[in-house]
């Protein structure tokens, strides 16, 4: 739908001084399909640390001598932590979430941060939002080109949904684009929706001046619509959804538990921003950090519960981040000072369980006596672009204008094309023809002698069925998808060999 | 005075989020036993609504700057109106006119004159701290209650002063110095340290900024707040150090993480009980026992200079830069002008301000004297902070008497997320459009209209806006236009950013007459006249409308 038309269907609304009861109006109750190449219903919350997670206390090393000398006030003690490998420990605090470590609904990614750090929280935050380089200033953020690839008339033809949804904090620099902002800011729903539609007035025929005070003007102009046209779709979420476990009394908790309503609701929003406060540890770490690791770990322990009663797990993942690590020694207040790269933890059904990169090295350390970095952050986005949403390669380097190299740490991933991080000769290539009615054929190539396996997933990543081929020789092979009984729609075919799973996108239409 | 806690609920009945950010305390501050129960305190306080920072870039301005200054025949009631509107919450129409009528060098001595310092909002404003240890666990529990309500009365006591001062600069001024030295009360804990904070930045912030940077680098909110104080040398603490060249001096990228480590070891061995300090004024050194035990005498090598540095050698050096200037004078002209700042006004206010020794008066009066500053591409560029529609409103429409809630401002603007004495962080406000979003926007309108009728959804007032007084304070018999065409015009002026359109004027006079002609709405009508509740209507309207949240 255009926002003009939307907004002359409403105008009648909008009568000034008056609480129109806006229910009256009708809204399509099934129109949250997402459009372009944008297909699968997967849905990324991200939470961020707010201050610079200590990785160092989250992650325990517990064989490392330098991390006991330097943390002389506050290490954590081997025997407190919550064993996870040999050389690893969970800080207690993060009990809550041992089930779902153990239970391969976890993983762990050491060492994220990026080239040349700079230890500015405001610096540094924006870096991660913007996805620059550490000596670039970027003003769009890596979600806000994202969408714009995908939606670049936005607020035209924008979807119904909101794209972006942030709780509490009003810095929307990750979603924005080029000249406006495709996130939102929400809380109550419901009370919102009340205030908001009883204070619109539309702009109609009045073209902003063209000055700075003009495009100051466009701006709030912009806001005051996207408002009134998103708060209605969030309310209806809101009612419809419902939660199934009791979240814990916190912030994050509070946070996730909306999430998890809005979802549950039906609402399509792809991206979540959460955040938690409070990680910016120069004195008195121990306690305050404690109670932060617990208090998310908690939230998030509730919310995969809740997703997983509500047959919601494999179109989630919550993804951790934080603006960079902590020092490695501690500084005489009883805290760290700000450091550089930092552990990032991923959850839900669909992460790839286990660790990623190693503990970091404690005897080699950056000329400010850092961490150096294992991934760059950039590449843990660009493995959302491809390997989350299934959206191709080129959007992801489009996004950050170079590729980075994804990393698997999800489950089933639906990129089309896909970098080969191990077998760089194991190929597939595009379905043929596509989209189909009955059958496609995709072709493939092995390096070597191996076993295949072929997987059909929904758009949503579930897996409908698998199709062993065993133990085939080197070279070129075919296989062919009979589409008889599948329904029309977009299906992933994903070939696994050596460790590998390489996916294409198909779509039937009967 | 009671004050009531603000409880979760209690915000607009909505069912808020708990996002009280977790200030990092000192541990042992005061003692480690009332820093223990201060922070369980904390824990039950209210929840806050933060914008964080952003660096969401502005377009650049399409005019072609000049350093002229406005020439005479351009001042007028619109050049006027503009100016105030950039140094006041907001203007009445009375004030514009008086403004209007004298030349732009008296407007800008009496904007820039220095006003009388307020008496404090109490006598504990300079009390002493008490003896700590000799209190029990209620006592200190008890003194931790009043301090709050100091900081929440210091907190009223300034708001109310935005909404009573005359046509002057200060409160802008004092209140651009707050956000860039931004102070959080919540860990300076001591409501007397805000307060001489406070009265520092009013006593200079029209002043010399050399003495500004001293005064507040060594005042007990200051060393509180950035952890100078008890930073010792053997292991300095660097949050001070980083933040003043960051944020209040240099700006990022003119200097090296070595410097930051540097000017840190030379802010060591200050120390202050929350209302005194161990260091003087006059000679410019600490003094006592922990000056001589915990303060870095040895060799520093700050910015390429090596000497035996104490902090406030540290500062000389850092106002030996040329980017000192250049970084402060951005931060005036974002705060008056527009986020894009314009570089050759810049450098030109620079270059003002080293030559004249960091005074600040000089900067300003180029500044508002410039033609640049009242281009018409600029007007309506700046994004009203919450301080200026709230304060403003009440201001602009009379409402400064009347009696409301309580805490009803403290509230107000803690939901809008600018509450004086809490800034979000160090870095201040991030401002421009930061303060627009799809909550902060329909709440402006809803606390903004509801003025108009007295009934807020904090509660009510017992007063509200005198239709008839607002539109006779307008209205000139001797112009040549209907009452109606000037009620439309001079509201506009008043409360729109922009200038006002064609299309924006045809609106506004139909919701003003409703169906009838210009000339049936006269500004003697009585007062139960159906054509008052046209009028508020109107002023509800441009209330809702998003040039009302423009200057």
């Amino acid at each position: 739908m255009k926002r003009r038309d939307f907004i002359k269907s409403s105008i009648a609304l909008s009568i000034l001084g008056k609480q129109i009861p806006l229910l009256a109006y009708n809204r399509p109750r099934h129109f949250q399909r997402r459009s372009t190449q944008w297909d699968s219903d997967r849905i990324v919350i991200l939470i961020k640390l707010n201050g610079g997670n200590d990785g160092l206390n989250t992650i325990v090393p517990i064989n490392n001598d330098i991390y006991y000398q330097k943390r002389s006030n506050l290490s954590i003690n081997p025997s407190d932590t919550l064993l996870i490998s040999e050389d690893s420990g969970f800080h207690p605090s993060m009990a809550p979430i041992m089930n779902l470590y153990q239970n391969d609904k976890m993983g762990i990614i050491h060492g994220v941060g990026y080239p040349d750090p700079n230890l500015s929280h405001f610096r540094s935050s924006d870096i991660w939002v913007t996805g620059s380089n550490s000596n670039e200033h970027w003003n769009t953020g890596w979600l806000g080109r994202l969408f714009q690839l995908e939606y670049p008339d936005f607020p035209d033809n924008a979807p119904e949904f909101p794209l972006a949804i942030q709780f509490n904090s009003a810095n929307l620099l990750e979603f924005q684009m080029d000249g406006t902002n495709a996130g939102n800011m929400v809380f109550d729903p419901e009370v919102m929706y009340q205030i908001v539609t009883g204070n619109y007035i539309p702009s109609e025929n009045d073209p902003p001046p063209e000055t700075a005070g003009g495009s100051e003007l466009s701006f709030i102009r912009e806001v005051d619509m996207n408002t009134f046209e998103y708060s209605g779709v969030i309310y209806d979420s809101a009612v419809n959804g419902t939660t199934t476990v009791d979240y814990p009394n916190s912030d994050i908790a509070t946070q996730l538990a909306l999430t998890s309503k809005l979802i549950s609701g039906g609402l399509n929003t792809p991206v979540y921003r959460l955040s938690q406060s409070g990680y910016d540890t120069h004195a008195n770490q121990l306690e305050i950090h404690a109670e932060l690791l617990s208090d998310v770990c908690e939230a998030v322990q509730a919310f995969i519960t809740d997703m997983e009663n509500q047959g919601l797990q494999d179109r989630v993942l919550v993804v951790t981040t934080s603006e960079f690590g902590r020092r490695v020694e501690d500084n005489y207040s009883n805290g760290t000072d700000h450091g550089t790269s930092g552990p990032m933890m991923v959850f839900g059904s669909q992460a790839h369980s286990g660790i990623l990169g190693n503990q970091p090295r404690l005897d080699e350390l950056d000329q400010n006596n850092n961490l150096l970095n294992q991934y760059d952050f950039r590449q843990l986005y660009s493995t959302l672009i491809t390997d989350w949403f299934g959206l191709p390669q080129d959007v992801a380097e489009t996004v950050f204008q170079s590729p980075f190299e994804t990393i698997p740490f999800i489950r089933n991933p639906l990129s089309t094309i896909k970098p080969i991080p191990i077998a760089s000769n194991f190929k597939v290539e595009p379905a043929f023809p596509n989209p189909f009615n009955p059958a496609t054929q995709i072709r493939y190539h092995l390096p070597k002698k191996s076993s295949v396996r072929i997987r059909l997933l929904d758009s949503k990543g579930r897996e409908l069925k698998t199709y062993l081929q065993g133990e085939l020789q080197e070279g070129d092979h075919t296989f062919i998808l009979d589409g008889n009984n599948l329904s029309s729609g977009l299906y992933f075919l994903q070939v696994e060999s050596g460790g590998t799973a390489l996916s294409q996108k198909v779509t039937l239409l009967k | 005075m009671t004050v009531k806690r603000i409880t979760r609920r209690s915000l607009l009945g909505l069912d808020l989020n708990k996002s009280n950010k977790k200030i990092n305390l000192n541990p042992e501050w005061p003692t480690p036993k009332v820093a223990s129960i201060y922070k369980k305190y904390l824990q039950d306080q209210l929840p806050v609504y933060l914008p964080n920072p952003t660096s969401d870039n502005p377009p650049s301005i399409q005019i072609i700057p000049t350093i002229r200054s406005l020439p005479t025949v351009d001042w007028n009631e619109v050049t006027a109106t503009h100016l105030l509107k950039r140094i006041l919450p907001a203007p009445r129409y009375d004030e514009i006119q008086t403004i209007s009528q004298q030349s732009l060098d008296d407007t800008l001595t009496q904007i820039l004159e220095n006003q009388p310092l307020p008496d404090p909002p109490g006598a504990w404003a300079t009390e002493a701290p008490p003896e700590w240890d000799t209190l029990s666990e209620d006592d200190i529990l008890a003194l931790i209650e009043t301090y709050n309500e100091r900081m929440f009365s210091l907190m009223d006591w300034w708001i109310i002063r935005m909404t009573q001062t005359p046509v002057s600069i200060t409160e802008s001024m004092t209140l651009f110095w707050h956000d860039h030295f931004a102070t959080s009360h919540s860990k300076v804990f001591y409501p007397q340290a805000m307060f001489e904070q406070n009265q520092v930045i009013r006593e200079h912030g029209l002043g010399n900024f050399k003495t500004l940077l001293r005064k507040i680098t060594f005042g007990p909110a200051m060393m509180i707040w950035l952890d100078t104080h008890g930073s010792k040398k053997w292991h300095p603490n660097e949050n001070f150090g980083r933040e003043l060249l960051e944020l209040f001096t240099l700006g990022v990228d003119n200097y090296t993480q070595e410097d930051i480590e540097e000017a840190s070891r030379a802010f060591t061995g200050y120390v202050t009980n929350g209302l005194l300090t161990n260091y003087d004024y006059n000679t410019q050194v600490g003094w006592g026992v922990w000056w001589e035990d915990w303060h870095d005498f040895d060799e520093k090598i700050f910015l390429g200079q090596t000497g035996n540095w104490t902090g406030d050698e540290i500062i000389n050096i850092i106002l030996e830069q040329e980017e000192t200037a250049q970084f402060l004078c951005q931060k005036i002209y974002q705060w008056f002008v527009y986020e894009s700042a314009d570089e050759v006004i810049v450098n030109e206010m620079a270059t003002i301000m080293r030559n004249n020794d960091y005074e600040i008066k000089p900067v300003l009066e180029f500044l508002f004297s410039s033609e640049h500053f009242y281009n018409v591409a600029l007007r309506g560029a700046k994004i009203r902070n919450p301080l200026s529609v709230i304060q403003g409103t009440v201001r602009q429409f009379d409402l400064a008497d009347a009696t409301y809630p309580d805490l009803f401002f403290i509230q107000t603007h803690h939901f809008l997320g600018m509450l004086p004495l809490q800034p979000p962080d160090v870095s201040g406000w991030p401002g421009y459009r930061t303060w627009i979003n799809s909550i902060s926007l329909p709440i402006r309108k809803l606390l903004t209209t509801s003025f108009i009728d007295g009934n807020s959804p904090l509660g009510q007032l017992n007063d509200s806006i005198d239709m008839i007084a607002f539109a006779i304070s307008m209205y000139n018999p001797d112009e040549n236009q209907f009452a109606s065409v000037q009620m439309v015009q001079k509201c506009s002026l008043l409360l729109f950013g922009v200038p006002l359109s064609e299309a924006m004027e045809a609106d506004l006079l139909s919701v003003l007459l409703d169906g009838a002609e210009p000339y049936d709405w006269y500004i003697d009508a009585p007062e139960n006249n159906g054509q008052w509740d046209r009028f508020r209507d109107m002023l509800r309207f441009m209330m809702k409308k998003p040039e009302f949240q423009l200057s």
